[in-house]
């Protein structure tokens, strides 16, 4: 069996870049931010490496822009890459963080040899905007070190392939740094010299660990590996680095976004009616868009124009961090795209969503909203209206048992007090928060009641101007 | 205009951590300036911000009370948790109170507490007062609350009131009802109460960031969390006049008058142990003075020490600080029984009396100091001595003191962590919401030794955020933040001891090392209420002298000790002017080695001079040069006046010690007594929260007035200014001094004596083992490899020939145990094969891999990859042969046999080099450098020792190891980076620009070359760097670490 191991080095780092028309130095930082995982080319050039300190790196390139490791992201890019090569490759296996192993000898016929195999993924590769070493080996374990060392070439010759394996040096060869000191000890440095050691002397006097490394990369071990099987499930999603203020912005990457997504869907033999995109803010719950077609589609112009007026329609409520686009209902291409595809023996959840999708697609989404308490002391910031969501989670930051008294009809917005009040009630009770957004509330607040019998919430304001806020029933 | 009184009996400081708003002293300020008939402070379960508190309100009408703030953890059956204030109505209250904290703080870890609802019946209470906050009606039900205010009066009877709060929340009107209902229930007065948080409004925000950072988590987030108001703070008068029923209000000032506590009472009881029976303090200290006396002058005691000791005796008797000599002399006197060496410093340990008690080795005969300062009678502060001791062995003299009074009476001091800019950017930056990871690069940014305030500059310039209000609020928030206390931690080693149980002192609470405990106060809270410590510092050179002179050959049979080394020693100066002090304490750094040959240090006092000169104060002050240049001739030494002569003639007319700016300031610029005590309080102060401009007007109008230069007085402030938080007095640089003789002399005469125990005493000085190795091959010691068959643990000298042996300590990673074991068990003859070391020496796997990486074993394998090979054959470990004692096993001639086979290639010099970094981290082989050079990989590099021969002014190209990089705060912008080749070190100066334009080569490279101009003044010879190249891929895998930027 031939495979080929394609090796991302910043991987993260491509994923973040390819949406922006500027190219900026980028490098990702471990979570606790001191030392450098990947770096960009940009940031190459500038003498930013793997491995350095923050400090140091941030003294070579002072405007050197930080994104900070993320283990479940990483993982999530990966496999998008995955779902492209599989339309290349049928034999895919992830090799997290940033690999991707394919078995291609079967292939060879189809792409009319290997350089066809290695020409497509190059262009491949290109096309996406991503950098990737790429390597051949008799053994997984051989193509995956071959790559990582920046030393594949297109070649399936045994011979060549052995010469390069046997100078690679001992980190390269995939021993860890204790195996490493212990075999330099022994005046090794390449692969090939601990290659010849006597096996049996390997086992013994070092490890059998070491022996079955050594034989997993010459192929004299069995080293099976897992298939990747695509997702039943399309998902992708962008991050910028810089937060995007104009819904016209968001087009450019959407646009490749729908490509991937039209390029699934054909591959799959599939289409949808139903988009989500999800819009992350930087200081507020994510706006969630349900794009729906009129029938089964699969088209991306089609879908970007039904995003476009959607955004036209509705402007961004605040800067765009992340966006998100997934789709979980396929059409075969085949079955008529009926209005109704639930059966029987659906729960309850299942029928209250079914309701709720009903009733927006009637009313529309944005009529639909739902109230909720929220953990603030300015009373017009204490409740929030929110799209219907399924999952419904509290507001950690919520005192329990702590609703003080308010008034169930909260005016939009204030209004001066113009009667005098014939009797107070409750009060006073001071509120003075918030000064962190720059709309700091500082109002005493009472029950009084108007003459025409009214129970009202009336507050002073600090100019000691009254207003009335509420109406008790 | 109004009659009411009013007494704050709640009140939160920032000692109670992330919660309190304000300092202790802005409170008391603050309840002065409102008219408050009393405040009390009650943090919680601490009374840490009393002192400071006292110390603002010392001479206010406003009354302090002391107090603390509790909530139990559990509940009394049926009630609710107890949730409560004492406040201490007389000393024994305030010793109960104190009893109490320590029992919830020693139970907890370090920052917490814990107390139960049984610590109320087993503590005795029956002098605190106690302020009752029942729960809300959310909290618990009526029952419940009754429950436990009934629980709390039985114990405190009519000691017991409820406490009722407005902060204006809702659900407030229900509280207060259920406050009456329980009143009337309980038959108990009500009480007012603030429940204080901050003492202005103002102080919201900070409060509310200091709240979010307790939760970690953003304002944006912290929702209920955060109080609803700002109501917790300190009200007028009128207001609380509005809020509270009348006799709620009078109630806290009945309260107040019943507590009568003053913490400036509390006086040092000093303990008794020290005097025998029968005898006073006085006699006791005046006999063992004498005594000692006639021990260090055998012949007879010179007639200026006499007068001295008269004089000094007198001064302590009338102080009656006789206890703390005698605790100081007890403590040395242990040390020395120990064979533990140990020095004091500090203002009065360089007097005749501490010489004579052996505290000291400064002789009052031999040096030129003036000791009339030691103690002042003006300043009501308790004498200061700090001793140091070898620093592998401290912990001996700490367990004694705690055997000797019992962790009943002696505990460490504790140091308040306090907000600095970086912590102060990093909380706020979190609180306010801004991304952690672009904070976090923003501080990596920042210069923080640029002056004070730049830093802000620094921040904005970064563009931490564009929105403008983000800016002021959070350099408006951070300003306050900086100063706050965070948490207490250790004192490094300053030492309370008391004579009756020091919880009724003061609390006592974990620290952060198990084992070790803490007093709630720290060094300037003792000093400001008089109360006595004894620093016991730990100090490396003193275990590397104690070490050297055990080494050295004596003539008489005694051990050498410090009295016994030669005094003036031309030798020893010769050497120390050629600027040859690697390794000596003190003067071993790089700014020391080149400021030596201009100073040309040629007695004690010299010395004295050299330590104290390369300092922030002198050279802020621009004290170097006019210092250098008459000691040089080269300018007239004068004084205006004679009582300016008094305080400089020592010094040529130059201030250099922090007595003499201090002593100046009266003499110059007519500050009075208690005034230069201000200075001195505010210059050590200076780093945590000082202020020192108001100083700067008062100096220079005193100066010019009394017709001073005024550009001399600009720089005295500057002087000032540069000692503050480094203050480094002459008689802490006298202490050094003897050290930096007494090093010094030991490296001219016994350099091979001086390096090993050097090396025995790492980690310790400014220099790694390869550079000191490297330092003593060129003084003519022979070093030797570390080998199986010769080595000691410690590194050793060599009968008979003086040779240093280096150690099997030096082997990275080896077990002290097996290194042990394999010195103890080795046979006269030595070890004979890898599998008798592996038996008799019982070493496990790891450890002979380590013996065989360092190439230890020289006397049965060819090389370092035969022996590895060899001792990975496992099988030889098992037991079989442990009986056959060391006889040649036919196995182990197998062994042997079988090595010849192994495929392994020979090591190179190469190979062999970067193994003996790896393992030991320094080669006896050839250096690298010279390797690189046979290779011609350096063509046209000249060594450190051939630029010793070229004209200055002159293109030089030199490459080496870098060892240091170094960018000094009194140096704008220059980097000196410190090269190192097989000859010794050149120093490399580079100027900013050249740093900006060559950041890469500069900061990372671990070869450097560099293309400069050679420099030279005297015997100071510099690279000014022009072209930087990295040469590091030629060193690839050589583990050589530099010293950056310390």
């Amino acid at each position: 069996m031939l495979w080929l191991y394609l090796h991302f080095p910043h991987l993260i780092l491509d994923h973040l870049r390819r949406h922006h028309e500027r190219r900026q130095a980028l490098v990702v930082v471990e979570g606790s931010g001191q030392n450098i995982l990947q770096v960009c080319p940009e940031a190459r050039t500038l003498g930013v490496r793997p491995g350095m300190r923050l400090k140091t790196a941030t003294s070579l390139a002072p405007d050197l822009t930080l994104v900070r490791a993320d283990p479940a992201r990483e993982a999530r890019v990966l496999e998008d890459q995955a779902l492209w090569l599989y339309r290349h490759v049928a034999h895919i296996v992830l090799c997290p963080p940033a690999g991707i192993l394919m078995e291609i000898g079967s292939m060879l016929r189809l792409y009319d040899g290997l350089a066809g195999v290695w020409s497509t993924l190059q262009r491949a590769l290109e096309e996406r905007q991503l950098t990737a070493t790429l390597a051949t080996g008799y053994t997984p374990l051989a193509a995956r070190l071959l790559a990582r060392a920046h030393k594949g070439e297109c070649t399936a010759t045994r011979e060549q392939l052995t010469n390069t394996l046997a100078r690679l040096s001992l980190s390269a060869a995939g021993f860890d740094a204790r195996t490493c000191t212990r075999l330099q000890r022994l005046g090794l440095n390449t692969l090939g010299q601990v290659a010849a050691l006597p096996p049996a002397e390997l086992a013994h006097r070092l490890s059998p660990q070491i022996l079955a490394h050594v034989q997993k990369i010459q192929g004299t071990r069995a080293d099976p590996q897992t298939p990747w099987q695509p997702p039943r499930r399309f998902r992708q999603q962008t991050e910028f680095v810089q937060d995007i203020e104009q819904a016209s912005r968001l087009l450019f990457p959407l646009r490749r976004m729908l490509t991937e997504l039209e390029a699934y869907l054909c591959w799959r033999q599939q289409d949808t009616d139903c988009l989500l995109l999800k819009l992350h803010h930087r200081h507020r719950e994510p706006s969630r868009l349900r794009i729906r077609t009129s029938g089964p589609e699969h088209r991306a112009e089609t879908f970007l124009g039904l995003i476009r007026l959607r955004l036209e329609q509705q402007p961004l409520p605040a800067p765009v961090t992340q966006m998100k686009l997934s789709v979980k209902r396929f059409l075969g291409r085949a079955t008529p795209g009926g209005p109704d595809l639930l059966g029987d023996g659906q729960d309850l959840s299942e029928a209250w969503h079914t309701l709720v999708s009903r009733l927006q697609a009637r009313l529309g989404n944005r009529a639909l909203i739902r109230l909720s308490p929220k953990a603030d002391h300015r009373p017009e910031h204490a409740w929030s209206a929110t799209e219907v969501q399924r999952a419904h989670r509290a507001d950690p930051a919520l005192k329990h048992h702590h609703y003080p008294d308010r008034p169930l009809w909260l005016l939009p917005e204030p209004r001066p007090l113009t009667e005098t009040p014939q009797a107070w009630l409750a009060g006073p009770e001071r509120i003075s928060s918030g000064w962190w957004e720059g709309q700091r509330v500082q109002r005493d607040y009472y029950v009084a009641q108007l003459p025409d019998g009214q129970l009202a919430w009336v507050f002073r304001g600090v100019n000691s101007h009254w207003f009335v806020h509420g109406w008790f029933g | 205009m109004n009659s009411l009184a009013y007494a704050e009996l709640f009140s939160l400081t920032n000692f109670t951590f992330l919660t309190g708003a304000s300092h202790p002293h802005e409170l008391a300020e603050q309840a002065a300036k409102l008219g408050y008939h009393a405040l009390a402070i009650t943090d919680a379960c601490s009374v840490a911000g009393i002192p400071r508190a006292w110390a603002a309100l010392k001479d206010s009408p406003v009354k302090l009370i002391t107090g603390s703030w509790f909530e139990l953890d559990d509940a009394p059956p049926g009630a609710s948790a107890p949730a409560f204030v004492l406040l201490a109505r007389t000393r024994t209250g305030y010793g109960q109170l104190c009893r109490l904290i320590t029992t919830g703080r020693r139970r907890a870890q370090k920052g917490h507490y814990t107390l139960h609802t049984a610590d109320l019946d087993e503590h005795a209470l029956d002098d605190c007062l106690c302020l009752w906050l029942p729960p809300t009606p959310e909290a618990a039900d009526q029952d419940s609350a009754r429950a436990c205010g009934h629980w709390l009066q039985q114990r405190f009877t009519d000691r017991f009131w409820i406490g009722a709060t407005r902060t204006l929340e809702p659900g407030e009107a229900h509280q207060l009802a259920r406050v009456r209902t329980l009143a009337e229930q309980l038959h108990c007065p009500v009480v007012a109460l603030g429940e204080v948080h901050m003492h202005r409004r103002e102080r919201q925000p900070l409060q509310d960031v200091l709240t979010a950072i307790r939760h970690n988590i953003s304002l944006e987030r912290a929702g209920h969390r955060l109080f609803q108001n700002g109501e917790r703070y300190l009200r007028p008068l009128p207001v609380l006049e509005r809020l509270f029923p009348s006799a709620w209000l009078q109630e806290t000032v009945a309260i107040a008058r019943q507590c009568t506590f003053e913490p400036g009472t509390l006086r040092y009881e000093y303990p008794p142990d020290l005097v025998p029976d029968g005898e006073s303090p006085a006699a006791c200290l005046q006999r063992l003075t004498w005594a000692g006396a006639q021990q260090r002058y055998p012949e007879s005691i010179p007639l200026k020490v006499q007068t001295l000791i008269h004089k000094e005796l007198a001064l302590i008797a009338e102080l009656q600080y006789e206890h703390y000599f005698l605790t100081v002399y007890d403590i040395v006197a242990f040390a020395r029984g120990q064979g533990i060496l140990c020095q004091g410093r500090g203002s009065a340990a360089n007097s005749a009396v501490c010489y004579c008690l052996g505290i000291t080795e400064v002789n009052p005969a031999q040096a030129e100091l003036l000791f009339e300062r030691f103690i002042s009678k003006d300043r009501n502060e308790p004498p200061d001595i700090d001793v140091d001791f070898e620093h592998e062995r401290r912990e001996e003299v700490i367990q004694y003191i705690y055997r000797r009074y019992s962790r009943e009476r002696a505990a460490l001091a504790a140091t308040v962590i306090r907000y600095r800019p970086r912590s102060a950017v990093r909380d706020v930056g979190k609180a306010l919401g801004l991304d952690a990871a672009l904070v976090d690069q923003l501080l990596e940014h920042i210069d923080w030794r640029d002056q004070a305030s730049n830093w802000r500059q620094q921040i904005l310039a970064k563009g931490l955020t564009n929105d403008p209000r983000v800016a002021d609020q959070f350099f408006f928030l951070v300003n306050q933040l900086l100063g706050f206390p965070r948490h207490l931690s250790q004192h490094v080693g300053g030492f309370v001891i008391s004579a009756g149980p020091l919880a009724e002192l003061v609390p006592v609470e974990n620290a952060a090392m198990a084992d070790r405990t803490v007093i709630q106060w720290d060094k300037d809270d003792l000093e400001s209420l008089g109360l006595m410590k004894v620093d016991v510092l730990a100090l490396g050179m003193l275990s590397a002298i104690r070490k050297a002179l055990a080494l050295i050959p004596a003539p008489t049979g005694q051990p050498v000790r410090i009295q016994d080394v030669p005094r003036d020693d031309p030798a020893t100066y010769a050497m120390l002017q050629r600027g040859d002090s690697i390794g000596v304490f003190q003067v071993e750094s790089r700014a020391q080695i080149s400021m030596l040959p201009r100073l040309k240090p040629a007695t004690f006092y010299d010395l004295v001079v050299q330590v104290a000169i390369v300092r922030p104060g002198p050279i802020q002050g621009d004290m170097v040069h006019p210092y250098l240049r008459r000691r040089a001739g080269l300018e007239p030494v004068d004084y205006p006046n004679e009582a300016i002569r008094q305080v400089l003639g020592r010094t040529l007319g130059v201030p250099i010690f922090q007595e003499q700016v201090i002593k100046l300031a009266m003499v110059a610029a007519g500050f009075s007594a208690g005034e230069a005590d201000q200075l001195r309080r505010a210059m050590a102060a200076w780093k945590s929260h000082g202020n020192l401009t108001p100083f700067r007007d008062k100096l220079m109008k005193g100066m010019l007035a009394r017709g001073q230069d005024p550009e001399f007085a600009e720089r005295l402030y500057q002087q000032i200014c540069g000692f503050g938080g480094y203050g480094f007095p002459e008689s802490h640089s006298a202490s050094f001094a003897v050290l930096v003789y007494v090093s010094a002399w030991l490296k001219c005469h016994h350099p091979a004596a001086f390096y090993c125990a050097l090396l025995n005493s790492q980690p310790m000085g400014f220099y790694t083992p390869s550079q000191l190795v490297q330092d003593a091959r060129r003084h003519q010691v022979t070093v030797l490899p570390p080998d199986v068959n010769r080595s000691h643990w410690d590194h050793t000298l060599e009968k008979p020939d003086g040779a240093l042996r280096l150690g099997l300590r030096l082997i990275r990673g080896l077990s002290a145990r097996g290194g042990r074991a394999l010195v103890h068990q080795r046979p006269p003859q030595g070890y004979r094969t890898v599998g008798d070391l592996r038996r008799r020496a019982g070493l496990n796997q790891r450890d002979l891999e380590l013996l065989a990486g360092a190439n230890a074993m020289p006397g049965f394998t060819a090389n370092r990859h035969q022996a590895y090979w060899q001792l990975l054959d496992h099988e030889l470990s098992s037991g079989l042969f442990a009986g056959s004692d060391g006889a040649l096993s036919a196995h182990d001639a197998g062994e042997a046999y079988n090595a010849g086979d192994a495929p392994l290639p020979e090591p190179s010099e190469g190979q062999n080099l970067m193994a003996d970094y790896r393992s030991q981290g320094l080669s006896l082989q050839r250096h690298p450098l010279a390797l690189l050079r046979e290779q011609g990989q350096l063509p046209w590099c000249r060594t450190a020792a051939q630029l010793k021969d070229l004209e200055p002014g002159r293109p030089v190209q030199v490459a080496g190891l870098v060892t240091g990089r170094q960018r000094p705060g009194s140096a704008s912008g220059v980097t000196f980076v410190t090269l190192e080749d097989e000859t010794g070190n050149v120093n490399v100066i580079v100027w900013l620009a050249t740093a900006r334009q060559q950041r890469k080569p500069l900061l990372t490279a671990r070869l450097l070359q560099v293309k400069g101009v050679l420099e030279r003044e005297g015997e100071v010879i510099h690279v000014i760097a022009g072209k930087l190249t990295d040469l590091s891929n030629l060193i690839n895998n050589l583990p050589v670490s530099s010293r950056d930027f310390h």
